[in-house]
């Protein structure tokens, strides 16, 4: 399965991997915001945060827009329901794994009984 | 704790724990349940390689046939405790190797079956996603749904 779709995911959660990074996205999921608005909580530099974001963007958990002079941030949550749907898929196919392997066992079972 | 991700199935057996076990480990059985679970998965279930080496630090290695070409996995047996215990390392991509999933089945007897525990560990860069799994992402993306 590598795949681009492999890529994505490593973007996401590499995004992810950072509290400062995290603490923006749970601002944003609130409500879009200015970037100087989302650089003022966070005892990091403007241009920190600045780098932050675009890491965010780059994974395309945010997009930007730019209304007259200012950039406002908005949250993207499908690199998030990407992560879960692949998760999803793992549960599936070990469940399915599971269950095929029982009725492997029983068909044996059928054959040894006759 | 360890904050990783985790996906943890179980399965009741009327099979003994050594049937479940061995089914891991043999070459024609794991052909003939892994096809019927790819094509559960909506996957064509035309296995390519299927090799097994049954011993700790012995190697794994399936393939099957996608629309996008041969799907392999491989891995690394950690621990074979017959009838109880089978993990192996689980990986897709060489990407992977440096810090694989870990797949572990823990099989307990249960009068004249068993049940089977499996619990697939992501790697480690998963951490900072599990931490909010639970609740956090999740209850964040419904929200949007919900909005959207």
């Amino acid at each position: 399965m590598p795949s681009s779709r492999d890529g994505r995911l490593d973007r996401t959660l590499a995004a992810l991997a950072d509290p400062t990074r995290r603490q923006i996205l749970r601002r944003l999921a609130r409500g879009h915001a200015r970037v100087t608005d989302l650089a003022t909580p966070f005892p990091v530099s403007f241009n920190t945060v600045s780098k932050h974001i675009k890491v965010l963007e780059r994974a395309a958990l945010v997009t930007r827009r730019k209304e007259g002079r200012e950039y406002f941030l908005t949250f993207r949550p499908e690199p998030l329901a990407e992560v879960e749907r692949w998760i999803e898929k793992q549960r599936a196919f070990w469940g399915a794994s599971l269950a095929a392997i029982d009725d492997v066992l029983r068909k044996e079972e059928g054959e040894s009984g006759k | 704790m360890s904050g990783k991700a985790i996906v943890r199935v179980t399965h009741r057996f009327d099979a003994s724990a050594e049937r479940v076990y061995d089914a891991w480990l043999h070459p024609e059985k794991i052909r003939l349940w892994m096809k019927a679970a790819l094509m559960e998965m909506g996957l064509s279930g035309e296995l390519g390689r299927v090799e097994v080496e049954p011993r700790v630090g012995g190697r794994f290695f399936f393939s099957d046939m996608r629309e996008a070409g041969e799907a392999k996995h491989w891995g690394t047996y950690l621990q074979l405790d017959r009838p109880h215990r089978i993990s192996f390392t689980w990986i897709v991509d060489v990407s992977q190797e440096e810090d694989p999933s870990v797949v572990t089945i823990t099989i307990k007897p249960d009068g004249k079956g068993c049940v089977a525990t499996l619990v697939h560990e992501m790697p480690s860069q998963w951490a900072s996603f599990a931490e909010r799994v639970e609740g956090g992402w999740s209850r964040m993306l419904r929200g949007i749904h919900h909005v959207a």
